[in-house]
């Protein structure tokens, strides 16, 4: 319910501010609260086809926007971040899972736990996100695009979480708890560190969104209509 | 015991002179002799204490030490010499004594209980005593890393001296392991007989986390009362402070620097630094301790909002900082504080320059009220706006002036701006709300509003602003007492019945500051009212005299006051009233059927509110005197009318006007005037050029109106559309009648000015009349101006040749069009025989007379004209040849060769291109002989002559006859031709015949004026000639053309004979000139022309 909230505020202070949304077309919200009902509505008869369908789209619409979301992220950052073709895959965060897999690690996974890794990853990519768009809101108070491209990611990340735990709950598979990935650890950051981190959390969603493609892709084969 | 001496001395001696300069040098050296010597002295004996010396720390003791040899169980003791001889013990080479007073003191150190040993004495004196401060120690020494500074303290000690001196500190700061001296801090404090603890605060240009610094400090006590040496303590032990490695490995983080200034970064790092960026730039490394790097950023340009990065790249690491340069808070620009409502004071301003910094990096304000304490802060929306920022403060009851200071501050600097306001002269209102029209009556509307704020000690002044639909705009300015977020309700009055109105309104208080916005406009039509005033009525019988027409016109809106529902009519006479039902709006007239009796007519407009006053008008006929018709011509949209006053017409006038053009009933239109006027425009779209109206004014008097003028005009004249139709009346041999008629007054349209009536020779077909305007010189024209002529006679003309002839009319507006005509005129017989009779009667009466003449005179005509013999007189030729003869004489004055007849045959023709020298010398003479010898050939001529023989009478020229022609020439012979003597000169018929040589005679031959003068004046030319050169006399060349133009010109300036002659200036003209300018040859040209053949 508490995502609920924020959504709705994070959306109504979007419109108040552009009035029009540019890179986010307006059936998307809509969409997407669709999407998060179903776990919410229990009792209703289950195949997993469906939700493994309505994640995939959404998975796939993701996809378009990952890149867009990491170049206008590095473009606010000053250089070097916002020279052309900056990569830093070194760089990483702790209390962001990896997304990168061996082939044959991730193949050998099953469905279950591919899913609960996906979870995990998106739970902890919409808090990084949250945390991202605040830390740019210090940095950055007047880049609203980007602020406004951050906290659809989150939505758009929550929505996967809630398509995930829908199809995990057709399968009939646990859903893992809701945890705290971000700890204590965030709030000393500085500036720079704050920039890195936003970096590695928008490249992260990036991969994890890519590799959520893979995954409802292997299932929808398994599972289809 | 010298060796430690002399080794201690050198190392006191550096330190003296660090702190002093030469001159203790001077003085040190001479005490150090002294010392030396005393010495010496005293340790003559082997064995004996030596070498004492005495320093202090604190000026109250004396430590003293001494030499001596070493000896087991000795203790020594040291009395001083005083009036107390205190005495002091020691088992020790040193012993500490109380300060001794200035001056010398001796000093005795008995060794007891050695006896080797014996009884040193020293003299003692303050000034060989050194002031050794203690080495100080650092207390504490601690460092803040956000802002890079070092906190040192330490105790001074100041209770061990006796009294107040100032001490010199010295505090070294170093760095890395290398122990580079960064900055060396001296700082003066005075003891004051506490221990006191002393701070230095010290800030690094580099961050302190970047490398170890180390501490490290000593003093120096100048106490004035001490006259011993006094030198620097010992440097104290070093302190150090470093940063424990944590998680950050750039320093400084997140700094927030002006821009312009220089910054140094660090990375803290085990493995080697490969570069360093800031930006996209790459910058030097300075290595520090170990691994560590620095670079040196100059001049920092300003951030963009997310900072300036700072990226260092090691082998396996990359990591960085962020920097944010910007500008400390720019001083509030137009802060202004009002209030809209008196509850809250808002004050607004501009930030001015931009700080460049953004987020918690951001100017922050405060509005801070001094005479109540009360602070506000500024809280920012969430995107900066360049736009004025604003705050609200509580309005505090009671009070008027509040002095505001804005403060604005960000991380590098602060500023501030500040107002004192009366709050009460700075209201600016709310826009009103609820803005409402009603209606009262049709000339008044209450307006309502309402106004939020605590506006009940005030008063307002709000503004009216009412519009007219004809854009009529008034200001009405109303007070108002103000109350508690309270309705206000005012009355407008003075409008005028059903109009269209628009009202807005704006208020301010009456201490003026700024008016509020307007409302919004409110449309409001007021209510009716009876019309004001009766429509304007006119009447007329109509044809049959039997109806009495009455016309009105509509109620203008402004006396209308409504829309008009109905008109009544009625008729009055003495003992009846007739009414007529109500006529609805749109009909303006009514027909009523009256007998000739006087009836009083009243019309009355009616709307919806009432009936109007009557307008009345009489109904008997109008007596008209018989007028004179005037005429008037208007501006081509108008005309105007103008009468004089006359102050017995008490109603008022009415002008009545129709298209006297057209044949019909006249009325048109009406106009009614004020009586009060002496004239009227009158306007409509019905009144057209080129159309004659009729005007007619009318005076009103006690109801009844009396015709006072007529008129007829146009409002703009135009040019007639027809020709006049004319006719031949009578046609003669050389006149004609012409007849024409009027145009009709449709198509004249203007007023009738005059014809123009043009004849001329021609036929029809030759368009000879064709530009009439332009005005042949065949043509004649006549300007008939006086239009009631009908006829015109036309004389002079030929017989029996054809005419054209043309009609137009013309009126102010132009040329009508033209109408033409070809008559014949009929043919003279009478002029014709007279023509053939005269000349023939003439002719035949001349044949007679000279008939009858010369039968008369026969004889003397043979005698004439065919003499038997012919008498060698008359011979014309001959008498030519004489004067040839003369001529040449002068030329050759002095020449006394005898004169050979020569006969020279001429041959010329008049076709010889004449030269221009030749007319020039062109003689009078020459012409005479032209004329003489007329009767010669022009071909051939012969000719003799010979020199010439000048006389020196001549015989008066008027007298001269064939034989008394001029006897001297002068020409232009050319030398080829030197006249002989000559043979004629017998045949001359002077009557003195004076020949022979005559002197001074010879005149030059190449002027022409010479020639004349001779010519004309011989009397004088015979007389001396002064033998001047005469050419100069001439203005121009004798051969110049000019001279050769008139001979009468050339002697008129100057010539020789002027010299001596009295009367020969002026030539005679007109004989002379046009002969020898028309003269086809003259003598001169046979000379000429000679060689040439």
């Amino acid at each position: 319910m508490t995502v609920d909230l924020v959504y709705d505020e994070r959306i109504g202070r979007q419109d108040q501010e552009l009035g029009v949304d540019l890179w986010f077309p307006l059936p998307a919200p809509l969409c997407l609260l669709t999407l998060l009902l179903p776990p919410f509505s229990p009792g209703a008869p289950i195949s997993p086809a469906e939700p493994i369908r309505q994640a995939y789209s959404l998975a796939l619409y993701m996809q378009k926007n990952t890149s867009s979301l990491l170049q206008t992220y590095l473009q606010y950052q000053g250089s070097p971040f916002s020279d052309p073709g900056f990569s830093a895959p070194e760089l990483q965060l702790s209390s962001l899972p990896p997304a990168a897999i061996s082939f044959k690690t991730w193949h050998a996974l099953e469905d279950g736990e591919r899913l609960g890794r996906a979870q995990g990853a998106f739970l902890a990519l919409s808090q990084h996100l949250q945390l991202v768009g605040d830390d740019q809101l210090d940095l950055n108070p007047g880049s609203s695009i980007l602020l406004a491209q951050l906290a659809a990611a989150r939505l758009r990340a929550q929505g996967l979480l809630g398509n995930t735990a829908a199809i995990m709950t057709a399968l009939g598979l646990p859903i893992p708890p809701e945890e705290d990935t971000l700890g204590l650890v965030p709030f000393g950051a500085s500036a720079f560190e704050r920039k890195c981190r936003g970096y590695v959390v928008t490249r992260e969603y990036g991969h994890w969104t890519d590799r959520a493609v893979r995954d409802l892709a292997l299932l929808k084969a398994k599972y289809p209509i | 015991m010298d060796i430690y001496f002399c080794l201690r001395q050198p190392s006191r001696m550096v330190d003296s002179k660090r702190m002093k300069t030469g001159s203790h040098f001077q003085w040190l050296l001479f005490s150090f002799i002294l010392l030396y010597l005393m010495n010496q002295v005293n340790s003559q004996k082997k064995g004996a204490p030596h070498d004492l010396k005495c320093t202090t720390n604190n000026l109250k003791v004396w430590d003293c030490s001494w030499k001596a040899p070493s000896g087991h169980g000795t203790f020594y003791e040291v009395c001083i010499e005083n009036r107390f001889n205190s005495c002091y013990r020691s088992v020790k080479t040193s012993a500490k004594i109380p300060a001794l007073l200035p001056g010398d003191h001796e000093i005795t150190i008995n060794p007891l209980h050695d006896f080797r040993s014996s009884i040193s004495k020293f003299i003692l004196n303050e000034e060989n005593v050194s002031l050794i401060p203690d080495v100080p120690e650092i207390l504490n020494l601690s460092a803040d890393f956000p802002t890079s500074t070092l906190h040192i303290k330490w105790n001074d000690k100041g209770s061990v001296f006796p009294h107040h001196s100032n001490v010199i500190w010295q505090i070294k700061i170093l760095r890395t392991k290398r122990m580079e001296i960064v900055t060396l801090i001296t700082h003066n404090t005075t003891l004051n007989g506490k221990d006191t603890v002393h701070h230095l605060s010290w800030t690094s240009d580099i961050p302190l986390e970047c490398v170890t610094h180390y501490v490290e400090m000593r003093c120096y006590i100048d106490d004035l009362h001490f006259s011993g040496h006094k030198e620097w303590s010992d440097w104290s032990p070093m302190k150090n402070i470093s940063w424990l490695p944590g998680l950050r490995r750039v320093f400084p983080q997140d700094k927030v620097i002006l821009v312009g200034s220089d910054i140094t970064v660090c990375f803290i790092i085990q493995e080697k630094v490969l570069s360093a960026h800031v930006g996209k730039e790459k910058y030097p490394l300075i290595h520090l301790d170990g691994e560590n790097v620095a670079i040196k950023i100059s001049n920092i340009s300003a951030s963009p909002s997310s900072g300036t990065n700072v990226l260092f790249t090691a082998d396996a690491i990359v990591d960085g900082t962020v920097i944010f340069a910007g500008y400390p808070p720019d001083i509030p620009q137009k802060l202004n504080c009002e209030t809209h409502n008196l509850k809250d004071i808002i004050c607004t301003w501009n930030p001015g320059r931009s700080t460049g910094l953004l987020g918690p990096r951001n100017t922050s304000y405060t509005l801070f009220e001094s005479f109540s304490g009360k602070t506000v802060t500024f809280k920012r929306t969430e995107e900066a706006t360049s736009e004025d920022y604003q705050l609200f403060f509580p309005m505090i009851p009671n009070r008027e002036i509040y002095n505001f200071t804005l403060n604005a501050y960000n991380p590098l600097g602060q500023s501030e701006s500040t107002i004192l306001v009366n709050i009460t002269e700075r209201v600016h209102l709310h826009t009103p709300t609820s803005f409402k029209v009603k209606d009262i009556n049709s000339s008044a509307i209450a307006l309502s509003w309402r106004l939020p704020g605590n506006l009940t000690n005030t008063n307002l002044l709000c503004q009216i602003e009412i519009n007219t639909s004809n854009s009529v705009q008034e200001l009405r300015n109303v007070t108002i007492k103000g109350v508690e977020n309270s309705k206000y309700l005012i009355a407008v009055d003075k409008l005028n019945p059903y109009t269209n109105y628009t009202f807005r309104i704006r208020c301010s208080t009456e201490t003026f500051w700024k008016w509020s916005d307007w409302t919004i406009e409110k449309q409001h039509l007021t209510t009716e009212a009876i019309p004001s005033k009766g429509p304007d009525t006119w009447r007329e019988w109509s044809s049959d005299g039997k109806n009495l027409i009455i016309y009105w016109k509509p109620l203008p809106i402004n006396e209308a006051n409504g829309r008009i529902l109905s008109y009544n009519v009625s008729c009055s006479s003495d003992d009846e009233t007739q009414s007529l039902s109500e006529i609805p709006d749109r009909q303006h007239k009514a027909e009523i059927q009256l007998d000739k009796n006087d009836y009083i007519i009243s019309v009355v407009a009616k709307n919806s509110v009432g009936s109007s006053p009557p307008s009345k008008i009489a109904s008997m006929e109008i007596p008209h005197d018989d007028l004179k018709i005037e005429q008037a011509v208007g501006m081509g949209d108008g005309i105007v009318l103008t009468w004089n006053y006359d102050p017995n017409m008490t109603c008022d006038y009415v002008i009545q006007w129709c298209n006297t053009s057209r044949p019909g009933p006249c009325l048109m239109d009406w106009k009614k005037v004020p009586s009060n006027s002496t004239e009227a425009v009158i306007e409509s779209d019905q009144l057209q050029p080129g159309i004659r109206y009729s005007f007619f004014l009318y005076g009103c008097k006690n109801q009844g109106y009396q015709l006072l003028r007529t008129v007829i005009g146009y409002i703009e004249e135009l040019a007639p559309i027809v020709a006049p139709n004319f006719t031949v009346e009578d046609t003669s041999a050389d006149s004609i009648l012409v007849k024409w008629d009027d145009i009709p007054v449709e198509e004249l349209r203007g007023f009738l000015r005059g014809y123009l009536f043009y004849f001329g020779k021609g036929e029809r077909g030759i368009s000879k009349m064709r530009g009439l305007e332009s005005g042949h010189s065949d043509i004649k024209v006549k300007n008939i101006t006086d239009i009631s002529q009908k006829t015109l006679r036309i004389a002079d003309l030929q017989g029996k040749t054809s005419y054209h002839l043309v009609l137009r009319a013309y009126t102010s507006g132009g040329m009508g069009p033209e109408k033409s005509m070809y008559v014949v005129t009929k043919e003279n017989s009478v002029g014709l025989i007279i023509a053939i009779l005269i000349p023939v009667a003439v002719a035949v009466i001349i044949g007679v007379v000279t008939s009858v003449l010369c039968y008369r005179k026969r004889e003397w005509i043979k005698e004439t004209f065919y003499p038997d013999i012919p008498n060698p007189e008359n011979c014309k030729a001959l008498q030519f040849q004489k004067s040839v003869c003369e001529g040449n004489s002068a030329l050759k004055t002095l020449e006394m060769n005898p004169c050979t007849p020569n006969n020279v045959e001429v041959l010329e023709t008049r076709s010889t291109v004449p030269k221009i020298e030749d007319t020039e010398i062109i003689s009078p003479v020459a012409e005479r002989l032209e004329e003489n010898c007329e009767a010669e050939s022009e071909n051939h001529v012969v000719v003799s002559y010979c020199p010439p023989i000048i006389e020196e009478e001549i015989p008066n020229p008027g007298a001269d006859d064939a034989g008394g022609t001029s006897q001297v020439i002068y020409i232009d012979v050319q030398s080829m031709y030197q006249p002989q003597a000559k043979p004629e000169e017998e045949q001359e018929n002077d009557p003195v015949g004076g020949s022979g040589y005559k002197p001074q005679m010879h005149l030059p031959i190449t002027s022409a004026v010479e020639d004349l003068t001779a010519e004309d004046d011989l009397d004088e030319a015979a007389g001396y000639r002064p033998q001047a050169n005469v050419s100069t006399w001439n203005l121009g060349s004798p051969d110049s053309p000019r001279s050769t133009d008139s001979n009468s010109e050339v002697v008129s300036f100057g010539s020789p004979c002027s010299i001596n002659s009295r009367q020969f200036l002026i030539p005679p003209k007109d004989e002379d000139s046009p002969k020898s300018s028309g003269g086809g040859w003259s003598f001169t040209n046979f000379f000429q022309n000679k060689p040439n053949d």
